[in-house]
């Protein structure tokens, strides 16, 4: 079967219920969407894993909603953010999420080294930055695609982006990536 | 920040950005775990109801010797049609009605090709 766009792939689950379409949107997402979960939660496979699930029922339940005003990827990506966000209200454990990074390691693939770095990393960083940042330089959206994801103006993810990558460069030189 | 931190942090996250995940399943239990919606519930509803319905119609022709009804309706059917054909036959005017072909071939070619291109055209487009 040919690769169907988004578009065509939301409007069979949204007008004829399709809910092969609607795999077809899972299989192509589930990626982006629980890369963006591990990076916000610093590694925590399960509750990536948990929340992704959410969003995509969120996604679904919700698909007569996409209007097409921007790409069904950061439809969906802002769904994730506040899913996320979500989650961080109802366990008021943003102070956790952040400190507890180091014990919550991903430790089953090949590069854990670079992922350890990168979660200690992103640490570092207070949660909107986080977002901001991972949003540009793993996630490759431009910054008026951040805005639309997170809600917040322009100036806003600039001084976001513009903290995080000065926290950044910090911890990078400090741990020797300079040389 | 300098152009060399910026690049340092993007070398940083690189290979993050090219970290694809493989889906192990994960499609499977999300496509398992999906609510219903309120359309696909009245969808289901309705179909219980049309079933329901059929049930209930095939017990009554039974129960109301539905067989026997429609014989009764079909051999009725067909005395209403001789009688009239006996009708027509003896009333029939003597004189010849001229019939302009063309007229006929018009009204064959709307019958027999425009409406079912028609209907097949809109089953098509429901479809």
């Amino acid at each position: 079967m040919a690769e169907l766009s988004d578009i065509a792939l939301v409007t069979q689950v949204a007008v004829l219920h399709n809910k092969k379409a609607f795999d077809q949107l899972v299989r192509k997402y589930q990626s982006p969407v629980r890369r963006f979960f591990l990076n916000q939660t610093l590694g925590d496979e399960q509750l990536s894993d948990d929340l992704a699930q959410e969003t995509f029922i969120k996604a679904y339940v919700n698909i007569t909603k996409f209007r097409g005003m921007s790409s069904f990827s950061t439809w969906l990506m802002r769904i994730a953010y506040n899913v996320f966000y979500d989650d961080v209200r109802s366990r008021k454990q943003t102070d956790d999420i952040d400190t507890s990074s180091a014990v919550r390691q991903s430790s089953n693939s090949g590069d854990s080294n670079l992922k350890m770095d990168i979660h200690a990393a992103l640490a570092l960083l207070k949660p909107d930055e986080r977002t901001c940042i991972t949003l540009q330089l793993i996630d490759g959206y431009p910054i008026d695609q951040i805005s639309k994801i997170t809600g917040m103006n322009d100036n806003t993810v600039k001084s976001h982006l513009k903290r995080g990558k000065e926290k950044m460069a910090n911890y990078l030189k400090e741990n020797g990536y300079d040389r | 920040m300098t152009d060399k931190d910026n690049i340092m942090i993007e070398e940083f996250f690189k290979q993050a950005a090219q970290q694809q995940i493989e889906d192990n399943g994960f499609t499977e239990r999300v496509m398992k775990s999906l609510p219903e919606t309120s359309a696909e519930r009245v969808r289901r509803l309705s179909r219980l109801w049309t079933i329901f319905c059929g049930v209930v119609g095939v017990v009554l022709f039974f129960v109301f010797g539905g067989w026997q009804i429609l014989q009764g309706l079909f051999y009725g059917g067909m005395r209403m049609m001789l009688g009239w054909l006996e009708v027509l036959l003896v009333t029939a005017p003597t004189t010849e009605i001229s019939v302009n072909p063309w007229v006929v071939l018009l009204l064959l070619a709307f019958v027999l090709i425009f409406l079912p291109y028609q209907i097949a055209r809109k089953l098509y487009v429901i479809q």
